[in-house]
């Protein structure tokens, strides 16, 4: 199916050919192209039954109940739910701190396995599949397309990108947001190291613009742990100032800083009904992922 | 705070070990890249309060540890009062000890005199401080003794109390030379005493030159006092005042006159049982006691008319104090009093010869013969009480025998030559005569003691009624006794071992002096150094403990009193003693009666200049004056090392929290 047959560095399949039993689903009505698997909030001609409307002058008269007509002698047109294709948009931030792993894997990579299996996925099943890198702009952008060819270039996008330069992942995200056409799905991968009150003001935007909006939070462990023994000095990965600190003193206060930061983020993610997934990056993704679409399959979307 | 081992505190810098490991620690960062600096710079910018102060507080108990450890392994004392520079092991050790009888004073609980407890204190601190040489000097004799360990001061008799006072500047002086013929290195004088002023004699002159002489010393000495100021309130002291016997209509009588004083001073009425003991038999008198001070005058015990010498006792109940719970005396016929006149001017030798021919008490026989100057070698000065000498100072032989008879404990009261020749007597000469036209009153006498002293009812001597003259110079050192206005000495008395020597600047010839017209102030004077000279005389000798006064004790035996004195030391314990066919009582010294004690600033200007540290213990204190504290360090710094460690442990993660 898939022309590509390069070995690709973040992918495995073992991983991608367990987790093709599990469809990718929208939690809300997406707006395809092309038939699928997925709501539309448009009326359609699956199986599915959706109303009764009355009959007005140029609707087709095939689709007129007959049998209505016969019990009330009146014109009443049968109508059905569409299922559609979405459009899924990978934004991968691409900025300095995304290169830092302490463990075998940095954050980058991880995201580059999550993205590249999310996208095998979602054009397994027929979505449109489309890749923005951001760090301090919109770095590569590759628009959503269901053809099979097209996941070559996302791979390839993928392969490709380097984690540099700063984040501005709030303006980026208010771009994407006008940029990418309304009721998709926007799959953010990112270490969110922002503000999380500046953040809110994106994920609503991306909701006004009815996207479904997904987030993988991807945290190293030695961010969360912070076991250091030793002073130490921290080089920004971002070109900020460096920093002296003594571990034993200033530990206490960065976890209090990193547990309200965290706390502030779930609040802002409940408030934005953003599917908000944080990730240690010593976990094994496939278990990320299967998470992910067995907790979309629950709340699979109402139209 | 002092040390057994005070070397091993130069190891305290040490205690910065913390502090350098932490600098170098500082100094051995590593570099990462880091990517979640947000947080990083939020916690920088937070209140660094507690997170510092734990630091500070795991460094500061660090520190704690290595000085726990240091301090516990250089042997710390407790009793700050030692000083630093205690630790240093001294050279030599001098105990200067007061046995005098206020030593004997119990402590509230009545276990253990101050003596005792001073002496036991004494042996644990100075056995804990170590020394090379240990040195005893005690208040008997002021001699310094080596001792082998300080163990010593709680088995040797001449660390046990006795009846005689002390004179700490004497035993000071004998440290200053013991130290001085020794050359003796580093030096730590203990002075283990109650601070009673009799003992002490904070006005003598002595003080000075000892503090400059122990300024001198290059090597270092170190005083320490232990001192034991309490009094002791309801103490009560017994001392009988006079003693006679005289014929009654059944037989003979003894009159006693004797005095109890209270050191508390109090007013509180008290019934206190007198017992007196008269050669073995018993007697007793209950006497109401109101004031301070209560005088029994003349109390008559019967006695058989053949009983004409003896011995007596009077005690009471036991109290604070043991040592001046009782008293001691011997009666026995008084001795006739003969006084020997030696006058070149006639003048002045009737009035002399009358003032010592006649008696005060018809029981007292007294009489007078005036000699010639060469005569005097056929006079039996064995019977002999007073000389009175009106002629040119005596020279060459006749010095010499009047020197004897002092020595034994007569009495001479010179008055000067008309004209004074270059002659002197014991250091002292006459100069010239300065003749007055108008009469000269005298300005000021001793009314407190000797000849001149007050009468037994109170009331003064009239001296300032005399008048003088004529009266000739004196040169050479003598306490005056009576001085006349314009500063000249009428009376002195010259320093001796015993007996007396005065020396009177006038005559009684009328021309001279109103001594003779007068007459009371002359009477009195020459009456009183003739019973004061016939004392020695008689077969019987009241004697003040620890002055033999020309008595050889020898031949002592001991009749009553002090079970644990050795013979040689019987003169320092109150008691009967029998000398040949002689009857002697040791009592102990009057001046031990009602004793203050010395204020502390006093003391401490005693020893001006010098090092001196001083501690307040108290009779029957059980409780050692130092003792090693190690444990209380070793202790701290496992302390330390507890809490330090759990002030390292990190803190307990909020559940849910960051993970």
């Amino acid at each position: 199916m898939f022309p590509d047959r390069r070995q690709r560095s973040f992918l495995d399949p073992g991983v991608l050919s367990r987790l093709a039993g599990f469809p990718l689903f929208a939690r809300r009505p997406m707006l395809g192209t092309v038939s699928g698997r997925h709501p539309s909030p448009h009326r359609g001609s699956s199986v599915e039954f959706a109303e009764y409307r009355k009959y007005v002058p140029g609707d087709d008269l095939r689709q007129l109940d007959w049998r209505a007509y016969g019990r009330s002698d009146r014109f009443f047109v049968k109508e059905f739910e569409a299922d559609t294709n979405l459009r899924c948009c990978l934004v991968l931030d691409t900025s300095g701190s995304m290169e830092f792993g302490s463990h075998r894997v940095s954050k980058i990579e991880y995201a580059r396995r999550i993205a590249g299996a999310i996208a095998h996925i979602a054009l397994q099943q027929g979505d449109a599949v489309g890749l923005s890198c951001v760090a301090r702009g919109v770095v590569r952008n590759i628009p959503p397309r269901r053809n099979p060819a097209h996941l070559t270039s996302v791979y390839d996008i993928l392969e490709q990108t380097q984690a540099k330069g700063e984040t501005q992942l709030v303006p980026v995200l208010h771009e994407l947001s006008e940029t990418i056409r309304q009721r998709a799905l926007c799959i953010i991968l990112s270490d969110l190291f922002v503000e999380p009150e500046l953040l809110r003001g994106c994920f609503q935007h991306l909701r006004f613009r009815r996207h479904d909006v997904a987030v993988f939070h991807l945290l190293d462990p030695r961010e969360l742990s912070f076991d250091f023994r030793r002073p130490m000095r921290f080089l920004d990965m971002e070109g900020g100032p460096a920093l002296f600190a003594e571990p034993n003193e200033i530990a206490e206060r960065y976890h209090k800083a990193l547990g309200g930061y965290l706390d502030e983020l779930r609040q802002v993610v409940l408030e934005s009904a953003v599917d908000y997934h944080r990730v240690s990056i010593d976990d094994d993704y496939e278990q990320v992922l299967m998470r992910f679409l067995v907790g979309r399959a629950r709340s699979k979307g109402a139209r | 705070m002092s040390f057994l081992q005070p070397m091993l505190l130069a190891a305290l810098p040490l205690v910065a070990l913390p502090i350098i490991i932490h600098l170098i620690n500082q100094r051995r960062y590593q570099t990462i890249r880091w990517a979640a600096m947000m947080f990083l710079l939020a916690a920088n910018r937070m209140s660094r309060g507690y997170a510092r102060l734990r630091q500070w507080l795991i460094m500061a108990f660090r520190m704690a540890v290595i000085a726990g450890l240091v301090f516990a392994i250089s042997r710390p004392l407790a009793g700050g009062w030692l000083g630093l520079a205690a630790g240093n092991r001294a050279d030599t050790t001098i105990v200067v000890l007061d046995r005098s009888p206020s030593m004997q004073q119990a402590g509230a609980s009545g276990v253990g005199s101050k003596l005792e407890t001073g002496r036991r204190q004494l042996v644990r601190t100075l056995e804990t401080l170590g020394s090379a040489h240990w040195v005893l000097i005690e208040s008997s004799t002021n001699r310094p003794r080596e001792l082998e360990s300080p163990a010593a001061l709680l088995t040797a008799p001449s660390a046990e109390p006795i009846s005689a006072s002390s004179d700490l500047p004497a035993m000071l002086l004998a440290a200053r030379d013991y130290i001085r013929a020794n050359k003796s290195g580093r030096t730590e004088i203990w002075i283990c005493s109650d601070l009673r002023e009799n003992d002490w004699n904070a006005e003598s002159g002595r003080w000075q030159s000892l503090r400059d002489s122990f300024l001198e010393f290059s090597q270092g000495v170190r005083f320490h006092l232990l001192a034991y100021p309490q009094t002791a309130p309801d103490n009560l002291a017994v001392r009988v005042t006079d003693v006679r016997r005289q014929q009654a209509a059944e037989g003979a009588e003894l009159l006693v006159s004797l005095r109890l004083s209270r050191e508390g001073g109090s007013e509180a009425r008290e019934s206190i049982p007198v017992h007196f003991e008269i050669d073995g038999a018993r007697s007793e008198l209950t006497i109401e006691m109101t004031g301070p001070t209560f005088e029994l005058k003349d109390h008559r015990i019967p006695l058989e008319r053949s009983h004409v010498r003896g011995w007596g006792k009077v005690s009471i109940p036991a109290d604070a104090n043991p040592a001046d719970n009782d008293d001691w005396f011997v009666f026995d016929e008084p001795a006739p009093r003969r006084a020997i006149v030696v006058a070149e001017d006639p003048l002045a030798a009737r009035p002399l010869q009358l003032a010592a021919a006649i008696a005060p008490d018809s029981l007292v026989k007294c009489s007078a013969e005036v000699v010639a100057t060469e005569a005097l070698a056929a006079v039996e000065w064995e019977q002999v009480a007073l000389l009175l000498w009106q002629a040119p100072l005596p020279d060459a032989d006749t010095a010499k025998r009047i020197a004897g008879f002092i020595e034994r404990g007569g009495q001479v009261i010179f008055f000067p030559p008309r004209n004074p020749g270059p002659a002197g007597f014991q250091g002292i000469q006459w100069t010239a005569w300065t003749d007055r036209s108008e009469d000269v009153p005298v300005e000021s006498w001793r009314g407190d003691q000797d000849l001149l002293a007050q009468t037994q009812s109170g009331g003064p001597l009239p001296v300032g009624q005399l008048q003088v003259r004529k009266y000739c110079g004196l040169s050479g050192e003598l306490t005056a006794l009576a001085t006349l206005r314009g500063g000249a000495t009428l009376l002195g008395r010259v320093t001796t071992s015993a007996g007396g020597a005065y020396f009177c600047a006038t005559t009684p010839a009328v021309g001279d002096s109103s001594l003779a017209t007068n007459g009371v102030v002359l009477y009195v004077l020459v009456q009183r150094a003739l019973a004061q000279g016939a004392k020695v005389l008689g077969n019987t000798r009241e004697l003040t403990a620890g002055d033999p006064a020309g008595e050889d004790p020898a031949g002592w035996k001991r009749l009553t009193g002090a079970e644990e004195a050795l013979s040689t030391d019987y003169p320092l314990h109150r008691g009967i003693y029998r000398s040949a066919d002689r009857l002697l009582a040791v009592s102990r010294a009057p001046a031990e009666d009602l004793a203050p004690v010395l204020a502390d600033g006093r003391v401490a200007g005693l020893f001006r200049g010098l090092d001196l540290t001083r501690i307040d213990d108290r009779a029957g204190n059980l409780s050692a004056l130092i003792q090693e504290i190690w444990r209380l360090f070793m202790l701290a710094m496992m302390v330390a090392m507890v809490v330090e460690a759990g002030l390292c442990l990190p803190r307990r993660r909020q559940p849910g929290g960051t993970s």
